[in-house]
């Protein structure tokens, strides 16, 4: 398999510069490898959340095991027994947890180990999907698109599978259809969207105040230009909460089908995903960040990031070598 | 220290070895004719020894307002050299804005000294204290860190290693003779920038580049932990 770098390479000659392989040397990133570094940015927040104060103490463990009522016993069990291991071994446990983090944020931006680390993150981002998120309240019925469902940390494994370098790629127009294809890539779109749209007609969001009540919630803490927006949001849905829920859902039903449309329109729908991802992440008070208590940034910026992933391009050839081939040692 | 006490003298740790390591390729650079960034080397040597004092309130070494004056400085004159590379690109045929980071970095210091001065007051505790003032600018700082963090941990791989510079330095001993175009002056990668020095101050291979990136990814990180413990 030959990478663009040692394509350059032969083609260009040896390295140029001092110390340096320069373009000659250095694959400029194409549209799936800037992808993987957004998304290794987010891993490298992620870490650093990680590592806040709060994050070693009882209060995380608290907030773990309180993912698990609601959930059938089979999904709850192992989520109380592993809040109660954290909790007894709360300093070590989140020091794992944080630099394994690290480890898969710098694995991705580290060329040769960026399949490693993709690896890595599906199998991490499953078992906090799990055991940290309690499969983000779908199956306990508080999962609400506002509040972050279907949880945000099974769209890191989502992403890093439809962001996977291939050995071979599959011809598409959208990056996400590379890997597996566009048909399984637009599945998993409309998978995702539309249980999204499903989660938005749910009592969990539909009811009278829910709505509110979750965006109002996540004012507390925030800094007080974010805790008014959220405030404003909250008191303006307090009495329309059942029409704005639907209105999301049908929102977020048209961008589950848009990705089958022909591209004009297709880039229209992933610009009104993006301007939801937008507005969701808004709701979600930037998922707590600047409260000193957040472990992520939530799901708006990862169904934005998503969302560029099928953002349609050129068509590629089949067989093409791909760009993030790991450079031979 | 509003984090985990162990956690800070790690990174406190970790940056004085940084710190250290700039110290050390600034020595060789000037005993031996090495090429280096000494300006880039130099404010990592600053960076190191300021955040440890701010992470571990024993090891500060100035007094109250000294760091923001020199970063504020460092911000300065990294942003000018931004700027003219920016403005030279044109010339040059490409950018490649080697002193943004740098800017970008001096300025989350100056950020940082000047919370943790008010957050102290506020507080009256040792070390850094959580709720700086502007934490959404605190966020802001650490994104874009993190950001260079990545984009240098992704050109990491396309750096020489030292052995392949020494042996090309082997091969073409003379300065004089090694090919001087617009790709060795400029795409210098980081820690091996041009300094301005003439070709003919350079007797070896320049200093290690993959190792000068590592500093940067050090620093990235260190600078977003601790600015993330301000929010």
């Amino acid at each position: 398999m030959t990478s663009y770098a040692t394509q350059a390479r032969s083609a260009g000659g040896c390295l140029s510069g001092p110390g340096v392989a320069g373009q000659e040397g250095w694959a400029a990133p194409d549209a799936r490898r800037k992808l993987q570094l957004l998304l290794a940015g987010v891993w490298l927040l992620d870490a650093i959340l990680q590592f806040q104060a709060f994050m070693f103490g009882k209060g995380f463990a608290q907030m773990l095991a309180g993912t698990g009522p609601g959930n059938p016993a089979v999904i709850a069990d192992p989520i109380s027994w592993s809040a109660r291991i954290i909790a007894a071994h709360a300093v070590m446990t989140n020091a794992v947890f944080a630099t394994v983090q690290l480890l898969i944020a710098l694995g991705i931006a580290f060329r040769p180990t960026v399949r490693l680390a993709l690896g890595l993150s599906i199998a991490w981002s499953l078992a906090v999907w799990w055991l940290g998120e309690g499969l983000g309240g779908v199956l306990s019925g508080a999962g609400s698109p506002v509040s972050g469902a279907p949880g945000a940390v099974i769209l890191y494994a989502l992403l890093a599978v439809l962001l996977w370098p291939p050995r071979r790629e599959r011809p598409a127009s959208f990056v996400a259809g590379r890997p597996a294809g566009p048909a399984v890539a637009r599945a998993l779109w409309l998978v995702l969207w539309g249980s999204l749209a499903y989660l938005a007609l749910q009592p969990a969001t539909t009811a009278r105040g829910a709505m509110s009540g979750m965006i109002s919630a996540m004012a507390g803490g925030e800094p007080g230009w974010l805790a008014g927006v959220d405030r404003h949001l909250a008191a303006f849905l307090a009495t329309r909460g059942g029409a704005a829920a639907v209105v999301l859902a049908v929102v977020l039903a048209i961008v589950a089908v848009g990705v089958y449309l022909p591209r004009p329109a297709a880039r229209a729908v992933l610009v009104l995903a993006i301007v939801t991802a937008a507005v969701i992440w808004l709701a979600e008070g930037l998922g707590g960040l600047l409260t000193g208590g957040g472990t992520d940034p939530n799901s708006g910026p990862l169904l934005a990031l998503l969302a560029l992933a099928y953002w349609p391009q050129a068509a590629v050839a089949p067989g093409r070598p791909e760009p993030t081939q790991p450079e031979p040692a | 220290m509003a984090g985990q006490t162990w956690l800070a003298d790690t990174f406190a740790g970790v940056m004085l070895v940084t710190a250290g390591y700039c110290l050390a390729r600034l020595v060789i650079s000037w005993r031996r004719h090495r090429r280096t960034d000494r300006q880039v080397d130099a404010v990592h040597v600053l960076m190191g020894v300021a955040m440890a004092g701010m992470l571990v309130p024993d090891l500060r070494v100035l007094p109250a307002g000294g760091w923001e004056v020199i970063f504020g400085a460092g911000t300065v004159w990294f942003g000018w050299q931004a700027i003219r590379e920016y403005r030279d690109r044109v010339t040059l045929g490409r950018f490649r804005p080697h002193h943004a980071q740098h800017a970008l970095g001096c300025a989350a210091m100056v950020y940082m000294f000047t919370a943790v001065t008010k957050a102290a007051k506020a507080a009256s505790g040792a070390g850094m204290g959580g709720a700086a003032r502007y934490p959404t600018l605190a966020l802001v700082l650490a994104m874009a860190l993190f950001g260079y963090v990545i984009w240098t941990a992704d050109r990491l791989p396309a750096l020489a290693r030292v052995s392949a510079l020494v042996a090309r330095a082997v091969a073409a001993p003379s300065p004089a003779v090694v090919p001087a175009g617009p790709a060795v002056v400029l795409d210098a990668g980081p820690g091996v920038a041009d300094d301005g020095l003439s070709p003919q101050r350079h007797a070896g291979p320049p200093l290690s580049p993959r190792l000068a990136a590592c500093v940067e990814i050090a620093m990235g990180v260190t600078m977003g932990y601790a600015l993330i413990l301000m929010l």
